[in-house]
């Protein structure tokens, strides 16, 4: 009735919500946003005239579309639980494929492409079909199917580069641009916006959720846990098939078993995981952390590094992401188990 | 090893036991003998008190203070050092054996006497001379058993004996190095999931080991296994020891009034037995779900029905084949034969499957709450809605703060504490992760709910809720069949039970119901069943 007590209420939910906004989650979901502005700063205060440029961040926004398409690929396999290790020699043979037909068959670029699109596609239905029908390691069926598709993309263009691929490809990935970046970034924004909408926004993403933290709980709850694994696996060929049709635009060749991504992306798709929605794999984490190691390489680059400071920094990166990640759920479920007390 | 045996003492001698959670005693000062080659029955039903004293001998409990254990006749300080059994004289068979399926009866014999420090960690193993070891082994106890053969496909029957023979041998060392005295087998529950007519290997097994002195403590719900092997019963109720009896002194009855504490007079049981079906107490009703001779999994033939508005209890003790009905009408547990009806829809038992049978108007709430009731690691909104998400797609969209708005509704309606939904499952005490996990069946409208020890792990209070729940559900005309080994809770809450033995329903129990009538009622009926099939 009176208005006294109301001066203290309001100061106790100011502090609520102040603790709510610095709450240490939120303090785990800026580190790596954080970690990134640093890095920007220091080599743009080590390399202010070659690194600190605009074209430099355009170069590198293109360039690297081809992982940030690449790392989607992963994301519905590893919220359901399944690893696919095929998704970069799919890329590969897409690549490979794409530039064979068009060049040594003469095919034109469209029907190129959706070759290169349904093979991608037949890759992840293969990887589905094995796994779910025989009920095998995803982990160790993708290794053994992503060397099946290494060789073939060896095989197909006798182990040559397939050089002066349609510059029609080249124009509508690298030459064009949209708000000053290339189209093929773009293309990545708008697959990580829907793979984003896809496993936060849709049923099929909540349920995947489930079926990777327990297959049992989803049974039960009658999800379609194998038609659901499946699924993820042709999702993540049709997407690895994209990413490589892009690299063709983006070199204008094709080259066999050049530049292995997998380590790349996986070390993204940990770190993207510390990272908007803590603790899940999530598509925008997972694109962040792509244009992370990317700046992170291009700026050593620029000081002088050489081409193996990548699989250094690759590799120190995803153990890193993995051991924050699993940091993070056992702080979690540690806070978890005090509240329930 | 320098100690001082006692030729003369007990194998094992326990004094006053004692084990409190919070304010419940589970067990109130207990005292065990068990002389050399002696096999001491510990009969109960759930709950009584057993497999606390077997957690307290295996060192997983510290028990209170004031309690006393000798093995041998050498004091063993308490609380039992943890993996440090074998050297104070003490082994251990669990119903799940401890075996490794995957690898050859040889490796899971000896996997135990490798040395896993200094110079001989790296010494060479000779396979041939193992089996010739274990080949020898295996005769001494008169057992058939291959030591090539993988584990995994031995018969259930064949993995036990391989599991007592190996736990035998753990015994034969420590009384070689003491003299040849003492020696200890504590064997878990380890008959209930097995065949009637091979329990008999089993029990020759045990009298061999006891023929060389060695002592038994035999845990078990199964008369019939008792009265064949063990010299004495040591019975628990209620945490206390209400009686110490030798074996043929007593009659089944007295054993089973020593269990459940109700006298049950001969004309009750032989009406018991009469009932072959389900017919003398109809609950009458629109049957919501009928089964006729379905089978699969250890249900080995059971018809019945199930009306709307009810409550039916199955009894049955471990083993039963009740523990596989749910999973079994569910459709989880593939069926072999038997006709099923749902509301309209009748087909065979092995055309379900869960997604099926949701769509029928069924609903599983399951006992293993953490493997398969709901994800910890999720948050309570997601595990409460995660079957109704179709309900909040709008315009393609799944409505994050729609679900987590009826989520929080939800939370409050079944007094979910704290009623915030967006909180991880895992940060609810196990009773309100019970109450989100009947939440998240109920928000369905199930026509038939399925229950498997729905209060396991639960608290009192919450308990009474899940109670208050259930009844409400069933005045709403809900079918529900309630399958638990907690026969306080069946006394409470069935409005009808049948009694579950040998993967069959056995009998229909007249009301009145209690907890003492139905357990007696169940034992006899199991042992009398388990005397028809061997």
């Amino acid at each position: 009735m009176s208005t006294e007590p109301a001066a203290p209420v309001a100061r106790s939910s100011l502090r609520r919500s102040f603790a709510r906004i610095f709450s240490a989650r939120t303090f785990e979901a800026s580190l790596l946003p954080i970690a990134f502005a640093v890095l920007i700063a220091g080599f743009g205060f080590a390399r202010p005239d070659t690194f600190f440029q605009w074209t430099n961040f355009t170069t590198i926004f293109g360039l690297n579309a081809v992982g940030l398409v690449l790392v989607m690929a992963l994301l519905v396999p590893l919220t359901n639980g399944d690893l696919d290790l095929s998704v970069a020699e799919n890329s590969g043979l897409v690549s490979i494929l794409v530039g064979w037909l068009n060049v040594n068959h003469g095919w034109g670029i469209v029907p190129s492409i959706l070759a290169g699109l349904v093979v991608g596609l037949v890759c992840g239905i293969v990887n589905g079909w094995i796994v779910v029908q025989f009920d095998v390691n995803p982990f160790i069926i993708t290794l053994a199917t992503g060397s099946v598709m290494d060789g073939i993309a060896f095989w197909l263009p006798n182990q040559q580069t397939v050089p002066g691929i349609s510059t029609q490809l080249t124009d509508w990935t690298v030459i064009r641009h949209l708000f000053g970046i290339p189209l093929d970034f773009w293309y990545g924004v708008v697959i990580m916006l829907i793979m984003w909408y896809v496993l936060t926004f849709t049923a099929f993403g909540q349920r995947a959720l489930f079926v990777g933290q327990s297959r049992e709980v989803a049974r039960l709850s009658g999800f379609k846990v194998g038609s659901m694994r499946f699924t993820g696996f042709v999702i993540a060929g049709l997407i690895a098939s994209i990413s490589g049709i892009i690299n063709d635009g983006v070199l204008g060749s094709a080259t066999p078993g050049a530049g292995n991504l997998l380590l790349a992306v996986y070390a993204a798709v940990f770190l993207g995981m510390t990272t908007i929605q803590p603790g899940r794999f999530n598509a925008i984490g997972a694109g962040l952390s792509v244009f992370f190691l990317a700046v992170g390489v291009n700026g050593m680059n620029l000081l002088g590094a050489q081409t193996y400071v990548q699989s250094l920094f690759y590799g120190g990166i995803l153990v890193i992401a993995v051991v924050a990640s699993r940091l993070i759920n056992r702080r979690r479920a540690a806070s978890a188990a005090r509240a329930a007390t | 090893m320098a100690t001082r045996t006692d030729p003369a003492a007990p194998a094992l001698e326990a004094k006053s036991l004692a084990k409190s959670f919070g304010a419940f005693q589970a067990l109130r000062g207990v005292d065990v003998t068990i002389g050399a080659g002696e096999v001491v029955a510990l009969l109960g039903e759930n709950g009584s008190g057993k497999s606390t004293l077997v957690k307290i001998l295996s060192g997983y409990h510290e028990p209170e203070p004031g309690g006393e254990l000798r093995l041998n006749g050498v004091d063993v300080p308490l609380p039992v050092a943890l993996s440090r059994a074998r050297t104070i004289g003490l082994a251990f068979v669990y119903q799940d054996l401890g075996l490794a399926a995957d690898l050859l009866v040889v490796e899971n014999l000896f996997v135990g006497h490798r040395a896993t420090s200094g110079l001989r960690f790296a010494a060479p193993i000779n396979w041939p001379a193992e089996r010739a070891r274990a080949r020898q082994i295996f005769e001494r106890y008169e057992v058939d058993l291959d030591p090539s053969a993988q584990v995994g496909r031995l018969r259930p029957t064949s993995q036990a004996l391989l599991a007592i023979v190996r736990a035998a041998e753990e015994l034969r060392e420590y009384r070689q190095q003491n003299e040849e005295s003492g020696g200890v087998l504590v064997l878990d529950e380890p008959t209930v999931f097995l065949p009637e007519h091979e329990k008999v290997f089993l029990f020759d097994l045990v009298r061999r080991v006891t023929e060389a002195g060695i002592g038994v403590l035999f845990v078990s719900h199964d008369i019939s296994a008792v009265r064949e092997i063990a010299h004495r019963a040591a019975v628990l109720r209620d945490g206390e020891k209400v009686g110490d009896v030798v074996v043929e002194d007593v009659s089944d009855a007295d054993l089973i009034e020593l269990v459940s504490g109700h006298r049950m007079d001969r004309a009750a049981i032989e009406r018991a037995a009469s009932h072959g079906s389900d017919t003398a107490l109809d609950a009458g009703g629109d049957v919501a779900l009928s089964v006729r001779d379905v089978r699969g999994g250890r249900v080995r033939g059971m018809s019945f029905a199930l009306h709307a508005g009810e409550i039916l209890g199955i009894a049955g003790l471990l083993g039963a084949g009740s523990e596989d009905l749910p999973y079994l009408l569910f459709g989880d547990i593939a069926g072999s034969s038997g006709e099923i009806t749902i509301g309209d829809w009748r087909g065979d038992v092995s055309d379900l499957s869960p997604s099926k049978s949701i769509r029928r108007g069924m609903a599983l709430v399951p006992a293993d709450r953490k493997q398969q009731g709901a994800v910890s690691n999720l948050p309570v909104s997601l595990n409460m809605l995660s079957l109704s998400l179709r309900s909040f797609m709008q315009g393609g969209v799944l409505r994050l703060d729609k679900l987590l708005a009826t989520a929080n509704d939800r939370a409050v309606t079944y007094d979910v504490r704290p009623p915030d939904a967006s909180l991880n499952l895992a940060a609810l005490s196990g009773g309100n992760q019970q109450k989100v996990v009947l939440a998240r069946w109920l928000e369905q409208s199930p026509k038939v709910l399925l229950l498997h020890e729905p209060t396991q792990g639960v608290d009192v209070a919450t308990r009474q809720q899940i109670y208050e729940l259930m009844r409400l559900r069933a005045a709403e005309g809900a079918a529900i069949l309630w399958v638990t080994t907690d026969f306080d809770e069946l006394a409470t809450m069935a409005q009808r039970i049948l009694l579950c033995a040998g993967g069959v329903i056995a009998g229909t129990m007249a009301p009145p119901y209690s907890r003492d009538r139905i357990t007696s009622e169940v034992y006899s009926t199991t042992a009398r069943g388990a005397r028809v099939a061997a």
